[in-house]
């Protein structure tokens, strides 16, 4: 397990370097950021100023050892925009976008597994067609547009649930949630359905194509001869055995909701970090835009962390190594 | 089943109980707004850096010496009064008794600190006209300029005076987060991208704000902003989407407020003997090929078909509220559209058989601009010029087109000069290259016209206003007719309200809660 560990460190050390190198060069071709800050008729005077208070006026293989060396003393550099830490940038918008990832994530779970089971346990059903129909929307349906159509019906035609925004918080632990008060809850179910919309369908039909699989195999007959009921048999032994596809994707779309829900939270002006992301390429400050994906490449090892570790709770005979 | 779903729509008129009180509480404190803006501002230090969401909290929470009303007509501010001591000194009285929100009282060092603080930011842009600055007592400052400069006080406006001790004792980084000004409100909280709320400050000096709170909420799409409107989350928004103007007008209880806005759309020409897209002889040195090309562009067509009805076709290169526009004279009467016209100037030049070239333009920007330039290559095809299209977004345009503009031959941009004076546009726009500093730094075109930088010159050394305005009438005159730009058209901001709410918008788009009102 330490061996395991220790070769899990040295691959995210690895991954991240590689990460902000990829990512110091991208940024040299995408425009200077200087005169995303100086007014357009700035003089010469005036830009070489701002370069400077920016640390603009040195090579780039210099800024990049100062990035480099102030990272290692925790110091993540500041955005050329805000003139403020990026990496309180980033983490002050974390907590609503790991909020509404995690309730769309539970909903899509609710939802996904027990319709995958029952469709992948009667295949020929009426209802496990309409099912397997509906998850090819899911995926099909862009989510700008669902959104949108959301906001429409629900907002503005019906009034149940409000447009935009985040709603009442409470403190908990230092950080503001909103799914402790109504007004949050209120808030959040609109961008969480539209957010699991693409994953529940994915999940459905990873978690039916499984269940075929399994229910073909020789330990389901004998389960049920055995005398199990078949829910037993389905949920018990069948489900466990198809879910190691399952949790892979789970943890993939997990992840990649957290890093890139920009869509979402743009339409329904939700006050997450996916929409920093965006608004930082279009400024070219390149500061957020290395400690972002850092961040990012950072949630997503952990995330395969942990789901190396489900593995072996899902099946003993998978070992870390 | 049953009984969960009957407590979730107890707790549901709980809810909505409680969101009544509290909104009938707000109601007993006080007026209270609330506006969506397109962004959440990046600041709250005004010497941190300028952008539209910004610049609408800096005038909320600071004070600038002059003040610049809705109208862009010029009066006094934090400085009761001012008059020339002799040609390039300036007296300023400054109002007693103001104090800044924190109960320091402001005072002449308070403008000597700001001024000598923006020479060190980010902004010295904002003091380039400054020579020197003293404090004579405490409510008496001295300004001197380099030369004689009639509009001073113009720039002032955009000055913002900041709290010496305060400033100081708070440092750069977190003034962005705890501003502390003279304004007519104060921050109560900001939560970034959700909202932004602000208290009004009663000991204000010209009177507390009769809205008592602000919130602004960054809505960035358009669609979600419009229908926060329509759902009533928000009492008015900024830029209502073009499509949404129509849906917005037959619903009862709203209105959309539009203006003409100072953002003149503009298409500037290389008039160097070799311009970089194009082979050969740059035919845009002779001025028919100029007058040609824009006599070949449908200004109406594309304020119909691309901005929807949403644009003013320019008349000059400056708004008829400035110094320096003359009267009754049109740029779209001396060069109207005329097809066959332009044909002949091309033919008269010699370019009959037109020529090649590209033109850059952002597609981020401004309103529609990608599609302005579509509409752009197919009118110029008509005169024979194959306009290519290098279109590209803003992160990248700014420092393409740079000056030198060594990339370049026609550009598409966007100028807004909301001093109220032409003289900084034309100084920077159409001084020739390299011949002073600071003059002609933008000049992308590489015009260069011994009489207009005469004229740009003359107008920045004399310290009389009606002179001023007088010998950039005769400048504008000369761009006329040497056309080294065609201005194109005049955005329009677009506003919506419920009813109820009275806003009258600024020229500038920056949108004050004090001079707001709400029923």
């Amino acid at each position: 397990m330490f061996g395991y560990l220790l070769k899990r460190l040295i691959q995210m050390t690895l991954v991240l370097w590689v990460v902000s190198v990829i990512v110091f060069l991208m940024m040299s071709f995408t425009g200077d950021p200087v005169f995303m800050v100086v007014p357009i008729d700035a003089t010469d005077a005036e830009i070489a100023q701002a370069r400077r208070l920016l640390g603009l006026d040195q090579s780039l293989l210099v800024q990049y050892g100062k990035f480099l060396t102030s990272l290692v003393q925790g110091d993540f550099g500041n955005s050329y925009v805000f003139r403020q830490p990026a990496m309180t940038l980033i983490l002050e918008r974390m907590p609503a976008t790991v909020e509404m990832v995690l309730v769309a994530m539970a909903l899509a779970i609710v939802v996904a597994i027990p319709l995958g089971v029952y469709a992948g346990a009667n295949p020929n059903s009426r209802i496990s067609r309409v099912i397997m129909a509906g998850s090819l929307l899911g995926i099909s349906l862009p989510g700008f547009w669902v959104g949108m159509v959301l906001i429409y019906l629900f907002a503005v035609h019906w009034g149940v649930f409000p447009s935009s925004g985040r709603g009442d918080t409470a403190e908990f632990l230092g950080l503001r949630i909103s799914l402790l008060t109504w007004d949050g809850w209120h808030h959040i179910m609109l961008p969480a359905i539209t957010l699991s919309l693409g994953t529940m369908a994915i999940l459905l039909r990873m978690t039916r194509a499984g269940m075929m699989e399994v229910g073909r195999q020789d330990f389901m007959k004998f389960a049920r001869a055995k005398g199990a009921t078949r829910r037993d048999v389905l949920y018990k032994h069948g489900l466990k055995n198809a879910l190691i596809p399952v949790v892979t994707i789970f943890g993939l779309q997990l992840g990649d909701l957290i890093a890139f829900a920009t869509i979402t939270e743009t339409i329904f002006s939700w006050p997450g970090m996916g929409k920093l992301l965006i608004d930082s390429i279009y400024r070219a400050d390149r500061p957020v835009i290395v400690v972002y994906l850092m961040l990012v490449a950072l949630i997503f090892v952990v995330i395969n962390f942990i789901v190396d570790i489900v593995y072996t709770l899902i099946d003993p005979r998978i070992t870390l190594k | 089943m049953k009984y969960l779903s009957q407590t979730a729509l107890r707790a549901g008129a709980v809810g909505v109980a409680v969101l009544a009180a509290a909104a009938s509480m707000a109601q007993a404190e006080g007026k209270s707004v609330t506006i969506g803006l397109t962004s959440d501002p990046s600041h709250l230090y005004p010497l941190a850096g300028e952008e539209l969401s910004s610049n609408i909290m800096y005038y909320h929470l600071y004070d600038p010496l002059v003040k610049r009303a809705g109208d862009l007509s010029f009066g006094p501010g934090l400085a009761e009064s001012w008059e020339n001591v002799d040609e390039t000194t300036w007296r300023f009285n400054l109002r007693d008794g103001v104090t800044f929100h924190n109960g320091n009282a402001f005072t002449a060092a308070d403008v000597v600190f700001t001024v000598e603080k923006a020479r060190e930011s980010i902004r010295p842009d904002l003091v380039a006209n400054i020579a020197s600055i003293t404090a004579v007592d405490d409510t008496t400052v001295e300004i001197t300029t380099p030369k004689p400069y009639a509009v001073l006080p113009n720039d002032l406006a955009e000055l913002l005076v900041l709290d010496e001790e305060y400033t100081t004792a708070t440092g750069d980084t977190d003034m962005d987060l705890k501003p502390m000004g003279t304004g007519p409100y104060m921050l109560d909280q900001w939560i970034k991208e959700e909202k932004l709320v602000l208290k009004a400050f009663d000991g204000y000096w010209a009177g507390a704000p009769k809205i008592k709170e602000v919130t602004f909420r960054p809505i960035t799409n358009p669609a979600t902003r419009t229908a926060a409107l329509l759902t009533g989350e928000v009492d008015v928004i900024q830029d209502l989407a073009v499509r949404d103007v129509d849906r917005v007008k037959k619903e009862g209880g709203f209105s959309v407020i539009t203006r003409p806005s100072l953002l003149n759309v503009v298409l500037a020409m290389d008039m160097r003997e070799e311009s970089p897209t194009i082979e050969g002889k740059n035919p845009m040195t002779d001025q028919r090929v100029r007058a040609a090309i824009a006599q070949a562009i449908d200004v109406d067509a594309i304020n119909k078909i691309v901005m929807n009805g949403l644009a003013t076709p320019s008349d000059q290169y400056v708004p008829s509220s400035h110094i320096g526009h003359v009267d009754g004279m049109n740029f779209r009467e001396m060069y109207p559209l005329d097809i066959d016209g332009a044909k002949a100037l091309m033919a008269e030049a010699g370019y009959a058989d037109g020529f090649t070239m590209t033109l850059d333009a952002t597609n981020n920007r401004y309103v529609n601009d990608a599609q302005i330039a579509q509409a752009l290559a197919s009118m110029l095809a008509k005169i024979n010029i194959d306009l290519q299209l290098n279109i590209m977004p803003k992160s990248n345009f700014w420092g393409y087109i740079r000056v030198p503009t060594e990339n370049s031959s026609f550009i598409m941009s966007g100028w807004d000069v909301p001093s109220g004076d032409a003289g900084s546009m034309y100084g920077a726009l159409f001084y020739s290259r390299g011949k002073k500093d600071g003059y002609g730094q933008v000049n992308r075109g590489s015009y260069s016209n011994a009489e207009m930088d005469a004229l740009v010159d003359q107008a920045d050394s004399t310290p009389k206003i009606e002179e001023r305005d007088a010998l950039l009438q005769q400048a504008t005159k000369i761009l006329m007719a040497d056309v080294p730009m065609i201005p194109l058209h005049y955005e329009q901001d677009i506003y919506a309200a419920r009813d109820g709410v009275m806003l009258e918008p600024r020229v500038d788009k920056f949108l004050w809660a004090y001079d707001m009102d709400v029923k």
